[in-house]
């Protein structure tokens, strides 16, 4: 990997870390667990247009290594792996088809594979079906989130890039 | 527009839409007054909040954590625990059947109990 590759993906992942601190601090809107804007996911969509399929799992695992640790929380580390792992999977497939101005929907279809993600790995470690009566919820919430997300990562994509975002190297 | 990306939109969107309507459904005020607790998954207390009294349960977990479940005027909630999010706490009184109170780290469920609850 080229210095140049190398420096940008560790300042994205400084990025999105410093981004998932900030949100760890703004109170959640709602008192339902797993319910919150994954701003950090910015970063991630951007990666997802701009990087290899490899660099792009490198700097998210990177992210959730280090945000799990940051944030205090080692105990999270698998649900946020598991959604993240699914997310990641979810927009790669999707990418090719999507062009420039419909960005936020490779976001959204990310949300949905990162809730399934997270609900199989607390089907897991629960061993109960209870969970998955959060699902629609998580759904319903994660699609918005994604939304957002993926609006404010097409308008960054669209004013950093001067190549096409489409054609990662 | 091509077709697989219009495909995609629809799936999209009909995923949400069903979710929606799940949740809203899910969201309704539920009936039930008989409620459950459950601790890793075993059914470890059964409660019916129309004649149960006022008072607070501690479940104690194996490596020190524990939860304490408050019912208090017919409703049930968590009111303490030692785990890390405190989402469990936050979320107030148990009120419809797809959202029963989760405590994750310490695998305590407050729920409505459904057929089969020993």
């Amino acid at each position: 990997m080229k210095t140049r590759r190398l420096t940008e993906l560790a300042l994205l992942t400084g990025v999105a870390l410093i981004i998932f601190i900030i949100e760890l601090r703004i109170p959640n809107l709602t008192p339902i667990p797993g319910v919150k804007l994954g701003l950090a996911n910015i970063i991630t969509v951007y990666a997802v247009f701009r990087y290899r399929p490899s660099e792009t799992a490198m700097l998210v695992a990177c992210r959730i290594i280090l945000g799990a640790i940051f944030s205090g929380k080692p105990d999270t580390l698998l649900y946020s792996a598991a959604g993240a792992f699914c997310c990641l999977l979810g927009m790669l497939s999707v990418r090719k088809l999507i062009p420039a101005h419909f960005i936020w929907l490779c976001s959204v279809v990310g949300a949905i594979f990162h809730n399934i993600g997270q609900i199989c790995a607390a089907l897991a470690v629960m061993r109960t079906t209870a969970v998955l009566s959060y699902l629609p919820v998580l759904m319903v919430s994660g699609c918005i989130a994604g939304l957002f997300t993926g609006l404010c990562a097409q308008l960054l994509l669209k004013r950093l890039g001067k190549e096409k975002p489409n054609h990662p190297t | 527009m091509n077709k697989k990306l219009l495909a995609l939109l629809i799936a999209v969107g009909v995923v949400f839409g069903i979710s929606l309507v799940a949740m809203l459904l899910g969201m309704r005020n539920s009936e039930k007054r008989m409620v459950v607790i459950t601790q890793d998954n075993q059914v470890i207390h059964k409660i019916d909040l129309n004649s149960a009294e006022n008072q607070t349960i501690r479940v104690d977990g194996t490596d020190g954590s524990y939860n304490l479940i408050t019912i208090r005027d017919g409703e049930i909630f968590m009111s303490e625990a030692n785990c890390p999010d405190q989402t469990c706490v936050k979320m107030g009184a148990l009120r419809a059947e797809n959202l029963p109170i989760v405590c994750l780290p310490h695998k305590v469920v407050i729920r409505f109990a459904e057929e089969g609850d020993a």
